[in-house]
């Protein structure tokens, strides 16, 4: 009797941290939601976004989750198409941290959209010309991909231990993952690298248009999506007490994200030498000139884009003495994360401040593009991070995104 | 000495001969599919648009709409900003009243007129409409085809079916497009001095633009009327402006005042280097600008 009491109570105990991330959890939506409802009932009215900045916080988390939820497909192709079986422990958790940015962009777009009513034309209404298409339907796509891939981790949770024969599904579905990771790649292939396309076609914009645009995007991607999923399995160690993934599985991360770091700084190295020092077309100068002098563009590019952002965490990645300590890994991938918002921040809201000019004279100018998210904006930012911790403490505390038995 | 053992011999089997030179030979043919055969993805896809303004259209309905605004007639009575907002509905703030700095979004009209000079110092006036590319930008971005090609060449937009992305007001070069922020509760202060409205107020959440009056030259030619002839069908601007500073018409035409105005005056379009080749010219200043 005194020992089942005892289980009981064990069982209802909730220590105060964990209340206490319940609490900032449950905070966040809140005002999420509050915000969101504010934004469904008023119209974007009430957002800071103006016609000269029609695109601004909301794009930015759209374009940051997508590409940071890039470490399911680099990790899946890894293990799937590039026989790297040892990565295989790491996939599952990388799929699901890959769902929820996705999910995360898509929630996201809704909100962004003028008509949310109408958020399903995209694939009823087909402009095959046009790249938000394609990415719109490859992102949903690619949702569905990740949820296959994941349903044989649903089914193993002890919910369906009622339910042989879902379990028998999923095993069948289990035996598709590497189709499944081979579509996966070719679909992320093609929309990590047009979302930056989206920026990189429109040639009325003078520092968007170049085709290096939707590479320097597909290349952060891969760099920086795998360093969250390690980032968040060392997190989630720490945090249970429990083995997630072998220490030298998240170093190996750690070290590919490092390289691929490098290979992104080097592009962007070019991209810049071409376009600023070599290229200097008149427009372009113009507009760069115009962002240092009025925005802190410049400093968030070399301080927050290039050093904290590419060399800091290359340097964390790489160096034997820190990659070796779980803390330096994390560390290093909040920087990288840190650096790549802040480069789809740059790229959105800088490329937008730059106005327009299209008078054949010589004194209209439109102003240029002021633009700082507003309360409500914010209010959605915060949801949907709430939104993302939730998931992700429900995943890491009831599904068996760690386990290995998929090993043999 | 083992080197020698192991060296490649170069046998070429049948089936390895068959294997290389059918790829070869696919690959040309393939590649001359793409390049030149109904295929070649790039090339057809871009003139599509072209050719619907153009060709396609032309053989359909045979017109093409365009206009010439003559920057040595402009007065800058802003006449044509205030027809237009008035016969098309279009939210304006007036100035005086609304465009103190708190406002962060300024109304701001289909069609504007600003002060302008030339590169000598001669002041003119600039205004600009919609300028219905041929190759539109805001066409080819647009993720629900909400916006479109007509075959008379004129960029129209589906309201219905808009989900306000703003896709197409970042991608348009001229700054034409402009986003219902809310509902609209004003009241418009050039009806019915300027006129009356002709359409409905955009709902909230879509995207908006000059349209040419579509609706008179849809109506209009049904009844037998010349866009750009007859008053009845042709864009509220053009029939307001007090010293004649636009004209519209069918380029496709040789004979439409548009056409004569092109042939006869120096006339520009702007950033043509973009590319996407607007159905509006400008008559410079004489100075040259």
């Amino acid at each position: 009797m005194a020992t089942s009491t005892t289980n009981d109570r064990k069982r209802l105990y909730i220590s105060p941290a964990t209340l206490t991330w319940i609490g900032f959890i449950g905070i966040c939506i809140t005002i999420g939601l509050v915000s969101a409802l504010a934004v469904f009932w008023n119209g974007l009215y009430i957002t800071n976004m103006t016609d000269s900045v029609p695109w601004g916080l909301w794009i930015t988390i759209d374009l940051s989750a997508i590409a940071l939820g890039a470490g399911a497909f680099t990790l899946s192709a890894v293990v799937y198409l590039f026989g790297l079986k040892r990565f295989q422990p790491i996939v599952r958790f990388a799929v699901f941290v890959g769902f929820i940015g996705y999910s995360t962009a898509l929630l996201t777009l809704v909100m962004d959209i003028g008509r949310p009513d109408r958020f399903w034309h995209p694939w009823v209404y087909w402009n095959i010309h046009s790249v938000l298409w394609e990415i719109t339907w490859c992102i949903t796509i690619y949702l569905t991909i990740m949820l296959v891939e994941f349903a044989p981790v649903i089914a193993e949770s002890h919910f369906f231990d009622r339910y042989p024969w879902v379990r028998q599904g999923a095993k069948y579905l289990h035996r598709l993952a590497p189709m499944l990771a081979l579509i996966g790649l070719a679909i992320s292939l093609l929309h990590q690298s047009s979302l930056g396309a989206t920026y990189g076609i429109v040639k009325s914009r003078p520092i968007w248009f170049k085709p290096s645009m939707p590479i320097m995007f597909i290349l952060s991607a891969i760099a920086v999506g795998p360093a969250l999923t390690m980032a968040l399995a060392i997190i989630a160690k720490w945090v249970t007490g429990k083995k997630s993934v072998p220490d030298d599985i998240l170093r190996s991360i750690a070290r590919f994200s490092g390289f691929a770091l490098l290979i992104y700084g080097y592009i962007r190295f070019w991209d810049l030498a071409a376009v600023t020092y070599y290229g200097r077309t008149p427009s372009v100068s113009e507009a760069f000139n115009l962002l240092r002098q009025q925005t802190p563009y410049n400093f968030s590019f070399w301080v927050f884009e290039i050093f904290l952002g590419v060399f800091l965490p290359a340097i964390l990645f790489l160096v034997p003495r820190f990659n070796r300590n779980p803390g330096y890994l994390v560390m290093g991938a909040l920087f990288a994360v840190t650096g790549i918002v802040i480069n789809r921040w740059n790229v959105t809201v800088g490329g937008l401040f730059v106005p327009l000019s299209y008078s054949p004279g010589t004194i209209y100018q439109l102003p240029p593009g002021k633009y700082f998210p507003g309360l409500p904006e914010w209010g959605v930012a915060i949801g949907i991070i709430g939104y993302g911790l939730a998931m992700l403490t429900l995943g890491i505390r009831y599904l068996p995104l760690f386990s290995k038995e998929e090993h043999s | 000495m083992s080197k020698k053992k192991t060296k490649i011999k170069l046998e070429l089997t049948r089936r390895d001969f068959l294997i290389v030179g059918g790829t070869a030979a696919g690959s040309v043919v393939v590649a001359q599919f793409l390049t030149t055969g109904p295929l070649s993805p790039f090339a057809s896809f871009k003139q599509q648009q072209v050719e619907g303004g153009e060709d396609a259209g032309s053989l359909i309905t045979g017109h093409r709409w365009g206009m010439v605004i003559n920057l040595d007639k402009c007065i800058g009575c802003e006449y044509c900003l205030r027809a237009c907002s008035a016969t098309n509905d279009v939210w304006v703030d007036i100035p005086s009243e609304n465009n103190s700095p708190e406002n962060k979004r300024p109304e701001k009209p289909w069609n504007i007129v600003v002060e302008e000079k030339t590169s000598t110092g001669t002041p003119f006036f600039f205004s600009r409409p919609c300028l219905h590319c041929a190759d539109a930008p805001c066409v080819e971005v647009c993720p629900v085809k909400a916006t479109n090609h007509r075959e008379d060449g004129l960029v129209v937009m589906n309201y219905d079916r808009c989900i306000g992305c703003r896709y197409c007001e970042i991608a348009c070069p001229y700054d034409a497009r402009k986003f219902n922020w809310q509902e609209r509760t004003d009241v418009n202060p050039y009806i019915p001095t300027w006129g009356i409205a002709e359409v409905e107020r955009r709902p909230r959440g879509v995207v908006e633009k000059c349209t040419f009056c579509i609706h008179r030259i849809d109506a209009g030619l049904k009844e037998g009327f010349m866009p750009g002839e007859d008053l009845e069908a042709t864009p509220a601007c053009v029939n307001i402006c007090p010293v004649g500073a636009r004209v519209f018409g069918d380029l496709n035409n040789p004979n439409s005042k548009v056409s004569q105005a092109i042939e006869t005056e120096a006339t520009i379009r702007l950033r043509e280097e973009l590319g996407t080749e607007p159905s509006v010219y400008y008559v410079i200043p004489k100075e040259g600008l």
